[in-house]
């Protein structure tokens, strides 16, 4: 009796995850399939074509676009990463004064929803009379950034094993010799984990974008909705479908960076 | 009694760690903290077709007051509760089903959880803009299968932001439930079970209980950005029933504009959303309290 | 090479006090050891000399250099942790020759001197491996290895043994000894094992929450301790308190309650003379006295006293009889030679005597603050009975 009715109970969790499953990936195979439909709306099939993806290469502006984003989400990764890295660092420190404060201005920003920061800048930069451009959009995406990088570094670094800086300082090493050669070694696979976490954040937003970045700078995501609003959605498919594939590519190159870290130690 | 020796090296440390969380400190004050100033201040100024004009007007507040924008707080609100409840429910078997399979195949499911997760935002609405539209694939198979004869309007409809809601978000709420149901000792219900309760009892007695913090965070990730949605009710909603980050939206992109209502509207968020998270806080610290013995 | 001076050194947390007011000399090529139970202070000790932390009062001095403020890696000193420590992301090359590249020495001479190290404890040949990849004893030689190549004057041994297996531990214990011969360098050891503390040192410290209870050679320790503590803490005793009657030239005599109505008399050599009438307590080893069913001859300087066997313990190389007397105790351990005083094997609530010299007892309390209960000769705990007394 027992038996039938637990299988009974992971039978149906079966279920709902298998159902969870196609509602998690069927809108975006069609999207994938439809990107290689000969039509240019979206009513039944006709035919196979790889045009719209050549159209896609063509397209100037979503090759700046592209760029724009390229550029926008390596600097901010760079950036947020390095601010992640000090903060981290000087938040070990457990008898530090500021900890607690620092702490909640960090947390603060995760706690509200992504418009108000938008707007808030969007407002700043009105005050203070600066141009909406690139600069701007870069200071949005490191300001969000950073307290995701500052979170991830510090939680890897908490079980760091303080005796190895003490085994240094014994031999001889000085602070700075044992940062680069000690310290700053074993955090690596923390450093890597919060800067691919700012590159997809930066990658992927719209909102905080959206309201920083005025006429001329277009990252790819505020291109793709104008496009959807504006209705020539053509090449959007083929877009989308190369994102997916990027993505996918990331989540694989992951896990493969990941392993080679941990053989690395 | 400390001696000058240790008490001058805690100094040391102390300095150096206020030097390396210096540049971070300035640069959310600078860009996180004084712009809520700004949005204040612009709150209480008055409205210009291109920017703001510097005189001081209560207006928008006195609108907001009068009631005149509570439609869009009620629709973000309602949205964002069925969204969250509906990413617990259908979230929490999902946690339970990959917490409870083999290691081996547990992280293959994280994965396939996450793919999409990382798919960028807007081809994820965007596809569903595909599937659901009129003349689209939803439309056209069911047609095709003989399950309706006319096709549904889902699109541009209260239902459909919901339901692209709940698919944005639902990850969200799946890791931290699995990540609290991945710690859970399954033993403890086959204990309940020989003690005579079935599984809907020890379900309810044991592991919902000791869930419930995994709802607490998912809840928090859920709810609160689903407050300021823009984006979803922009692309797949009606546009008759406005949200509040729509109408936040509009006041300051379309022209004319109007920030100071823009400014006081995010303040009226932000305080919704500040006494919500010291609600959850609360009820936080009173499931702590009861479940001491943990 | 230098002494370690240890002066009027203190440590407090707060407000407790780690390391209470430690005076100690530590000579120059020493292998001195400090001992206690956890909480007593010595790994403070310890990394108060490495330099980890800083004194709250007083100084440690390397020969004329007062060292207290120095920083690690500015002192000529180096330390084997307890978890040796290795660098995880390094191999055991790197690690060993870690000292030598932040000092920026020469690749070459590097290079002799790693394998020169790694050969002498016999790890050259796994040079090229990594920490996660070897045994607990060969991270340990490994650490070694790291931390005599830099020559230092002191190398400081923190519960080095703690982590290995039995075994392992007494062959690592010879090691040791023999790297510190063929070094000849100053090796400060702490550890709460006292048997290796006694195998192991030239000289030892007993610690008992902050304070150095007593120091010297181990067998000075074993044979003559300073206190009840000292008594207690190595080796098993049993402790005798009595009031003074009579003090002879170089005897005293002592009158015991034996918890009962009943007393006996029972007579010691002492290191200072106490006073008559004065309370103290004796420490007595319990394979100084011996026991037989018959009772011995009378000898002038022999104590002698009946008393029943409780319990027997069987120990291969000897055997341990709970004696008892009156209501107390005595722990007697008997070795298992051929001549035996009787033909008959002693057997539980046998009547026995037991027989000592009256030399064999040690004066450990004259002040009569630390008066150990009739309880104290059973496995108790010391702290309940032992105040702090003033030395």
């Amino acid at each position: 009796m027992k038996l039938n009715s637990a299988k009974f109970y992971k039978g149906m969790n079966l279920t709902i995850f298998s159902l969870m499953m196609v509602f998690l990936y069927i809108p975006i195979l069609i999207l994938i399939i439809f990107s290689f439909n000969d039509a240019r709306i979206i009513t039944g099939w006709q035919g196979f074509t790889f045009k719209y993806y050549i159209q896609l290469f063509q397209n100037a502006t979503i090759g700046e676009a592209f760029r724009n984003t390229m550029l926008i989400a390596g600097l901010s990764t760079l950036i947020s990463t390095t601010l992640g890295i000090l903060t981290a660092l000087g938040l070990e420190n457990k008898r530090f004064s500021g900890r607690k404060g620092i702490i909640g201005l960090i947390y603060i920003p995760l706690m509200i929803p992504d418009i108000l920061m938008g707007v808030s800048l969007a407002l700043l930069f009105n005050f203070t009379r600066v141009n909406t451009g690139m600069f701007t959009v870069l200071i949005a995406h490191i300001t969000f950034c950073v307290s995701y990088t500052v979170i991830v570094i510090q939680s890897r670094l908490e079980g760091f094993d303080y005796s190895l800086v003490e085994a240094a300082q014994d031999l001889g090493a000085k602070p700075s010799y044992i940062f680069w050669k000690i310290k700053f070694p074993l955090m690596m696979p923390g450093i890597i984990a919060a800067a691919l976490l700012a590159f997809t954040l930066s990658i992927d937003d719209f909102i905080i974008t959206f309201f920083t970045s005025g006429r001329g700078f277009d990252t790819l995501p505020i291109y793709v909705e104008g496009t959807i609003r504006r209705g020539t959605i053509t090449t959007i498919n083929s877009l989308s479908t190369l994102m997916i594939a990027f993505t996918l590519f990331l989540v694989i190159v992951t896990k493969r960076i990941r392993k080679i870290i941990v053989s690395a130690l | 009694m400390q001696s000058t020796l240790q008490s001058r090296q805690d100094r040391r440390r102390n300095l150096s760690s206020w030097l390396l969380s210096l540049p971070t400190l300035i640069w959310l004050t600078c860009f996180f903290l004084i712009p809520y100033l700004i949005v204040v201040i612009y709150s209480f100024l008055s409205p210009d077709i291109y920017d703001v004009k510097f005189e001081v007007s209560l207006d928008a507040y006195r609108q907001i007051f009068s009631g005149d924008y509570l439609r869009p707080f009620l629709l973000s609100f309602r949205l964002a509760i069925y969204t969250t409840l509906l990413c617990i429910l259908l979230g929490f078997p999902v946690a339970y089903f990959i917490a409870r399979s083999k290691e081996k195949t547990r992280n293959l499911l994280l994965i396939f959880i996450i793919i999409p997760f990382w798919t960028n935002l807007i081809i994820r609405i965007f596809s569903w803009r595909i599937f659901l539209a009129y003349n689209g694939v939803m439309n056209d198979t069911l047609i095709n299968l003989g399950i309706i004869s006319q096709p549904l309007e889902i699109l541009r409809t209260d239902l459909a932001v919901i339901l692209v809601m709940v698919y944005v978000y639902l990850p969200y709420m799946i890791l931290p439930l699995y990540s609290v149901l991945e710690k859970l000792d399954f033993t403890l219900l086959n204990a309940a079970m020989d003690l005579g309760a079935n599984e809907v009892k020890a379900f309810f007695r044991i592991t919902l209980p000791l869930a419930v913090e995994g709802i607490f965070a998912g809840t928090l990730l859920v709810f609160i950005p689903a407050l300021g949605a823009y984006l979803i009710p922009q692309l797949v909603g009606n546009q008759q029933s406005l949200y509040v980050g729509q109408v936040i939206t509009y006041k300051i992109k379309n022209i004319p504009r109007n920030w100071p209502m823009a400014s006081a509207l995010s303040l009226t968020l932000l305080l919704l959303v500040a006494i919500l998270l010291l609600l959850m806080y609360g009820l936080y610290r009173r499931h702590q309290k009861r479940s001491q013995w943990q | 090479m230098d002494d370690i001076i240890l002066e009027n050194l203190s440590k407090d947390f707060g407000s407790f006090r780690a390391v209470d007011n430690v005076n100690l000399v530590i000579k120059s090529g020493e292998l001195f050891s400090f001992l206690g139970p956890s909480g007593c202070g010595k790994t403070t000790l310890l990394r108060m000399i490495a330099g980890f932390e800083l004194p709250s009062s007083g100084a440690v001095r390397l020969g004329s250099k007062d060292i207290s403020d120095l920083p690690p890696y500015k002192r000529e000193v180096n330390t084997i942790f307890q978890n040796y420590s290795l660098f995880p992301h390094m191999t055991l090359f790197d690690n060993v020759a870690f000292g030598l590249k932040v000092k920026r020495i020469h690749k070459k001479e590097i290079r002799d001197r790693v394998y020169e190290m790694l050969n002498l404890v016999k790890m050259a040949d796994q040079a090229g491996k990594y920490p996660n990849q070897i045994s607990g004893g060969q991270k340990q030689r490994i650490a070694i290895a790291r931390a005599l190549i830099n020559k230092p004057s002191v190398l400081l041994l923190d519960e080095p043994l703690a982590a290995l297996d039995l075994k392992l531990r007494q062959h690592m214990l010879i090691e040791l000894m023999n790297i510190h011969d063929a070094v000849g360098i100053t090796f400060i050891y702490v550890t709460h094992d006292q048997s290796e503390a006694m195998s192991i040192s030239d000289r030892l410290a007993v610690m008992n929450q902050g304070q150095i209870v007593q120091s010297g050679p181990p067998d000075d320790i074993y044979e003559r301790p300073a206190s009840i503590f000292s008594a207690y803490f190595i080796g098993e005793t049993n402790f005798i308190s009595g009031v003074v009657t009579a003090v002879h030239e170089d005897y005293l005599e002592l009158d015991c309650q034996d918890g009962s109505d009943k007393s006996f008399s029972i007579d010691s050599s002492f290191q200072s003379a106490p006073e008559p009438g004065s309370r103290i307590t004796l420490s007595l080893r319990p394979e100084k006295i011996a026991i037989a069913r018959n009772k011995p001859r009378y000898q002038e300087d022999i104590n002698m006293l009946k008393g029943q066997i409780e319990d027997i313990l069987y120990l291969g190389t000897h055997t341990q009889y709970i004696v008892r007397v009156g209501k107390l105790k005595f722990r007697v351990f008997s070795q298992h030679k051929r001549v035996y005083f009787d033909d008959k094997a002693l057997d539980w609530e046998d009547n026995v005597w037991l027989f000592w010299h009256d030399t064999d007892t040690w004066v450990v309390d004259m002040a009569g603050d630390e008066t150990p209960d009739a309880d104290l000769n059973e496995s108790g705990n010391l702290q309940r009975y032992v105040k702090r007394g003033k030395s």
